[in-house]
């Protein structure tokens, strides 16, 4: 069995581990069902941290090393963090629909932080979309993966810094409130989905590996002056005669 | 013989790039009045509302600086060719050098910038006053840098893509937003008269990050640039 199932069906154990604790965990007592959803959303938000910062150090690395295997994998890691920004966002309004009584608050300034987060993210893949030869691409966006990780910390923090709807940190907190089960259910979905994220990259790096090699071979059958019709001249003969 | 120091070619770039503003004139002649219209249809797009405009206000001024202020920031990138990129590697000109001397010429036409937008902002809008507006001064010195920092990081990201006129505000516009909420912050805490000690280390850590980075990765930004 190759790498990728391995993968794959431990991301499906997992996942079902964590379904199995997210519905046995007692609910809260004023949002009922609703809870459930802080199952989904919050290690979605944790694996786009996540995902950002392991783009952080690939790019670092990539500008130090330049290994195109740390440029695919800063790549990769965008893509899927960009996939698991919008699932928080989205689960993010679902769960505020019923809570605060609307899907997006201009009070919340985490909403607001990781929204914008999302969109400096896809500008990234805009942006490698947009410039075709290799090690400039990676470059550029290596540069970009530093910066835009600057909005990663003040997405976490900003529950801090601006007076917001969202509530505050709560699991890292030292006096942490949270119920032992439902602290037992939260970590076992963000395992889950860090797992999830693993098979993703997995198999996202092996693609972009895929993509690099096509690139190359396009370029080969490219450099020959329209295709194999026509040859190079042979300058020997000529010198011949 | 020894060519200028690292001081000396940042100096030579920002004058560079001022003699350019001075003979074109764009940040004066378009941008600045550009802002001003935007800073007029504000009040007649969210209705005719004293207190409410009143409100809106500085926030609208933090806005429309940073929008506009991308404008300021990408002008050089669109002067800017290959040839014009290889003399400086030709000349030996140190890339954090010139990275330095862009930041700071597009910080001095920012503050120009802000300088003719905040009183026009106050006449328009009448905001009401805060004590304790002088921190108001630091806060527009450090949104000028941090714009210059981000906008001239934008540029070289983007320089010579054909994408580059859409691709550096949609890097640039949410990447400022820590620039926004550190400007605004201070501003609502002064008008609450709390602490706006937060903000500030916001908008300090920054502009000391966001230089950190521009001057570290100002060589490869070059060499990917050619």
């Amino acid at each position: 069995m190759n790498r990728h199932r391995i993968l794959g069906l431990s991301a499906l154990v997992v996942i079902a581990i964590g379904l199995y604790f997210g519905s046995q965990a007692p609910l809260d007592g004023l949002q009922g069902e609703y809870t459930r959803i802080m199952y989904v959303h919050v290690p979605s938000a944790w694996l786009a941290y996540l995902s950002f910062l392991v783009t952080l150090v690939a790019s670092i690395l990539w500008l130090t090393k330049r290994r195109l295997v740390f440029d695919r994998v800063a790549e990769s890691s965008v893509s899927i963090g960009v996939f698991f920004t919008a699932l928080a966002l989205m689960t993010g309004m679902i769960w505020g629909y019923p809570v605060w009584g609307t899907f997006w608050d201009w009070g919340d300034a985490r909403m607001m932080t990781t929204a914008l987060m999302f969109f400096v993210y896809v500008g990234y893949l805009a942006l490698r979309r947009s410039i075709p030869d290799p090690a400039m691409r990676a470059t550029r966006s290596a540069v970009l993966g530093i910066v835009a990780f600057f909005l990663v910390p003040l997405s976490y923090m900003s529950v801090l810094i601006v007076r917001t709807l969202h509530q505050g940190i709560t699991v890292a907190r030292p006096d942490s409130p949270i119920d032992g089960e439902i602290l037992l259910a939260l970590l076992s979905n963000v395992g889950a989905f860090t797992v999830v994220y693993l098979t993703f990259m997995s198999l996202k790096t092996a693609i972009a590996r895929g993509e690099e090699e096509l690139e190359e071979q396009s370029a080969a059958v490219d450099a020959t002056p329209a295709g194999a019709a026509i040859t190079a001249p042979n300058l020997e003969k000529v010198r011949d005669v | 013989m020894t060519g200028p120091s690292f001081w000396g070619q940042a100096r030579e770039i920002g004058l560079k790039d001022l003699r350019v503003e001075g003979r074109s004139g764009e940040v004066l002649n378009i941008t600045i009045p550009f802002g001003a219209v935007a800073l007029l249809l504000i009040p007649l797009a969210i209705g005719i509302d004293r207190p409410l405009i009143a409100a809106v206000g500085p926030g609208m001024f933090w806005v429309v600086t940073l929008l506009f202020g991308m404008l300021v920031t990408f002008r050089h990138s669109a002067t800017e060719t290959v040839a014009n990129r290889e003399m400086m590697v030709l000349l030996g000109m140190d890339p954090a050098a010139q990275f330095v001397g862009r930041v700071a010429a597009s910080f001095l036409l920012l503050l120009a910038f802000e300088g003719v937008l905040a009183p026009l902002t106050i006449v328009l809008y009448n905001p009401d006053p805060v004590s304790g507006w002088p921190v108001l001064i630091v806060v527009l010195l450090l949104m000028a840098i941090g714009l210059a920092l981000i906008g001239t990081l934008a540029s070289g990201i983007t320089s010579g893509l054909r994408s580059r006129n859409t691709l550096a505000p949609l890097l640039v516009a949410p990447l400022s937003l820590p620039l926004l909420v550190g400007a605004s912050q201070t501003h609502e805490a002064l008008a609450q008269e709390s602490s706006i000690l937060t903000p500030i280390l916001l908008l300090v850590a920054v502009v000391l990050g966001l230089a950190v980075v521009g001057v570290l990765t100002a060589r490869f930004l070059e060499e990917a640039s050619r």
